[in-house]
């Protein structure tokens, strides 16, 4: 038959389908949504994921526990810190292995960094791809001074691995410290600034206010996470519910709006900015002296003077390199709050020192089937302003 | 005396045949080369212009896959702004750039969708394999991550780190805009067409 | 809720359901079989003592190695919003036709955590709207997260193994 009389055969659907990514520039990262749309409405969206596949889970079923730690780190990329504070907390629960109070801090200090610099990358995309480009150079300027401060601690700009089973790999410094103080000064102009472009600017409101609404109950079946679920009303920060690593000692507010929409979530998210800021300040003034690592030697390796003198510490030292630790089997889950949501690592031990399972349990991962129902309804330009405000980043969904 | 014979007929047969095999070649270099000396000139001259604009001009297209992704962005932002070495705007879509950096490991899942996006490239294009995990498969030797993309698509240029640091992915563009300038106006160069 | 008073609660509410209970550092853990988990997640999110209506995550884990009967387990990650408090369920999944119920019609973020139990661990999900590979590709073979499934069948390239590496230079597309 002709080529006009076959296009009137498929004419008899109502929609058409539409593929977007997995390469494109506003999906962040490799995601793939199947758009079924009448004119420029969406009818239903459908994702696919699986592109960024790296068997991470069954990689860390052969390795030592501290060499599953940069593996960790290249889940979240953007929080690597956080990563790695999940899977330590939860083999040292597992260990029953009591980390000092200035590791605790250097550990908050170095999350709540992370969040900052992820949150920046989070407002730069999101901007750039609803259309404010100034805003995307004026974020990374700012996180070029975070990755700075990571060189600075760890060596790494990104993957820092810092944190380590039983505390952190290194002791805080003079010179990071007086970076952290300087950049603290500086940051909170900055964030009024990103605010004075988009708050209040009527474009941002127009193409942010009232779309991909979701309500208390839906976000909570939907089990979204962080701040997409305080956006839509749920004051649930697991900073706050369920501590961990000394967050009850620091007074910081946990904003939480009703809107449930794109604005309510950039909303939430500066705010964090701010809280964030002033979390590390009062983490800075209050830093403990004392260990920067458990001085339990079975767990973290001895001071290098120690090896000189004492038999035991050579000994420890030799083992913990060699065989490494070796944790009690069980199983335990341990979440914490990354800037996506709520992270959590279920490790599952066998009393040797390779982790038998380790499960990753993703923010982004949980947020996609929610995300996707938020696309329906709404427009072809809208869709792009969604997934920028859930905030997805690829390597977790597809570990 | 018959091996003898034999054998100086064989070589007489051996000499005819070179005889007319270099003929054959001066023949055909004569046509390759009409115009002889001055035409080499000016094409090599030429290509060497050719060659200086699109080490000047290269636009990457956006495929940033994973970590190495947001090295790339820092390297064009403010601090390490790629736009002065000329990479100016990522295209979006690949039929409008000529440099792909693949930024990032690459799946079984992802591997045919790079293979495509490198043939919707228009030539003459490049690729550039920026991070270990490109370039050899990195941290992950598994089921799921081709052990370098070199596998899928024919690379120029390779920047290890993990993620390399935007310095370090510039001295990788750097190099490549070396590597086009010393191909250009060369038979290699003449290579990169449809 | 502390976790003995979760676990002392559900064996009030669910008399014959539950396997077994565990407290390991806390935690609420309860042991339910397949057959009984609807019944039990249902239980969960209705009572209002307990109200566990926010789903965390579903986990599995493959026995094999330890060769413990049954060997595969699902892991229901439940949390209460409103009583900040959490249970963990563990069913565990005969290795015959391994098959669990859905609980997405009471949690809808359970339909991605348990579609990736089937890409992973062949573990078929009764109920499910959509029993298909979600992370590897449709047409992949064999599912990853078992135990008696390969890491990889390549070697690492180093010096001493010089005959696999030049194999694979000449299998490379050339450069130019």
């Amino acid at each position: 038959m002709s080529v006009t009389e076959q296009g009137l055969l498929e004419r008899d659907k109502d929609t058409m389908t539409l593929n977007m990514g997995p390469q494109h520039p506003s999906t962040h990262g490799v995601f793939r949504v199947i758009l079924e749309m009448d004119g420029e409405v969406v009818k239903t969206a459908e994702p696919e994921i699986g592109y960024l596949h790296t068997g991470i889970e069954k990689t860390s079923e052969n390795k030592r526990y501290v060499h599953v730690i940069p593996m960790t780190d290249r889940l979240d990329y953007l929080n690597p810190p956080g990563n790695n504070l999940a899977f330590c907390l939860a083999t040292e629960k597992l260990l029953g292995v009591e980390i000092p109070e200035r590791a605790q801090a250097l550990r908050v200090i170095m999350c709540e960094l992370a969040r900052i610099a992820s949150h920046l990358v989070w407002l730069g995309t999101h901007a750039l791809d609803i259309g404010a480009m100034t805003v995307f150079l004026y974020c990374w300027r700012e996180r070029e001074m975070v990755l700075d401060l990571n060189e600075e601690i760890s060596g790494v700009r990104m993957m820092t691995s810092y944190i380590r089973i039983g505390g952190v790999a290194k002791d805080a410094t003079r010179p990071w410290l007086d970076g952290i103080r300087d950049f603290i000064d500086y940051f909170p102009a900055k964030v009024d600034e990103y605010e004075s472009l988009l708050t209040k600017n009527p474009i941002w409101m127009d193409r942010t206010q009232g779309i991909g609404v979701f309500s208390r109950e839906e976000a909570i079946n939907w089990s979204l996470s962080g701040p997409a679920l305080r956006a839509s009303g749920v004051n649930w920060d697991i900073r706050k519910s369920r501590p961990y690593s000394g967050y009850e000692k620091y007074g910081f507010e946990v904003p939480v709006y009703q809107g449930g929409d794109i604005y309510d979530r950039y909303r939430v998210r500066v705010e964090e900015m701010r809280q964030s800021r002033e979390i590390i300040n009062q983490a800075i003034q209050k830093l403990p002296t004392g260990d920067y690592k458990t001085p339990d030697n079975k767990v973290s390796l001895p001071p290098r003077e120690t090896l000189h003198t004492s038999m035991e510490a050579l000994i420890h030292h030799f083992k913990l390199v060699s065989e490494g630790v070796s944790v009690p089997k069980g199983e335990t889950y341990v979440p914490i709050e990354g800037p996506r949501g709520e992270v959590g690592f279920y490790i599952v031990s066998d009393g040797t020192n390779v982790p038998y399972r380790v499960k990753l349990r993703a923010p982004s991962f949980m947020a996609i089937p929610g995300m996707c129902q938020m696309m329906t309804g709404c427009y072809i330009a809208d869709v792009v302003g969604i997934i920028g405000s859930i905030d997805i980043v690829m390597g977790e969904v597809d570990r | 005396m018959g091996l003898i014979e034999d054998a100086a007929e064989r070589v007489g047969d051996e000499l005819n045949n070179l005889k007319l095999n270099v003929q054959d070649s001066i023949e055909a270099m004569d046509h390759e080369y009409a115009g002889s000396l001055y035409d080499t000139v000016l094409t090599t001259k030429l290509g060497k212009v050719v060659g200086w604009a699109q080490k000047n001009a290269l636009w990457p297209a956006t495929f940033g896959l994973a970590c190495c992704a947001i090295e790339m962005m820092a390297m064009a932002n403010s601090r390490w702004d790629a736009a002065r070495f000329g990479a100016e705007v990522f295209r979006a879509s690949p039929r409008q750039a000529d440099l792909m950096i693949v930024s990032g490991r690459v799946s079984q899942k992802m591997a045919p969708i790079l293979k495509q996006i490198y043939d919707q490239m228009p030539e003459p294009k490049w690729v550039m394999s920026m991070g270990a995990c490109a370039s050899c498969g990195g941290v992950f030797n598994n089921y799921s991550i081709v052990q370098g993309v070199d596998r899928v698509v024919p690379v120029d240029v390779y920047v290890p780190g993990c993620p390399p640091g935007p310095e370090a992915l510039l001295y990788g563009l750097i190099k490549l805009q070396e590597k086009i300038m010393a191909e250009a106006g060369t038979d290699k160069a003449k290579k990169r067409v449809a | 809720m502390t976790g003995e008073e979760i676990i002392a609660t559900v064996k009030a509410g669910l008399p014959d359901t539950i396997q077994d209970t565990a407290l390991p550092q806390g935690d609420a853990v309860i042991f339910v079989a397949p057959d009984c988990l609807q019944k039990v997640a249902a239980f969960l999110k209705d009572d209002p003592s307990l109200k566990f209506d926010y789903l965390s995550d579903v986990s599995g884990v493959d026995y094999l190695i330890e060769e413990r009967e049954p060997r595969f387990e699902a892991v229901y990650l439940l949390y209460s919003i409103d009583h900040s408090h959490s249970i963990r369920i563990r069913v565990g999944v005969e290795e015959e036709n391994p098959s669990v119920p859905t609980v997405s019609e009471l949690w809808k973020g359970a339909l991605y955590p348990e579609q990736e139990l089937f890409d992973m661990f062949g573990i078929h999900i009764e109920g499910h709207p959509r029993m298909e590979r979600l992370i590897m590709p449709k047409d992949w073979v064999g599912h990853p997260l078992r135990k008696d499934y390969p890491l990889t069948t390549e070697p690492v390239a180093f010096s001493h193994n010089r005959d696999f590496k030049s194999e694979l230079v000449k299998s490379k597309p050339p450069t130019r």
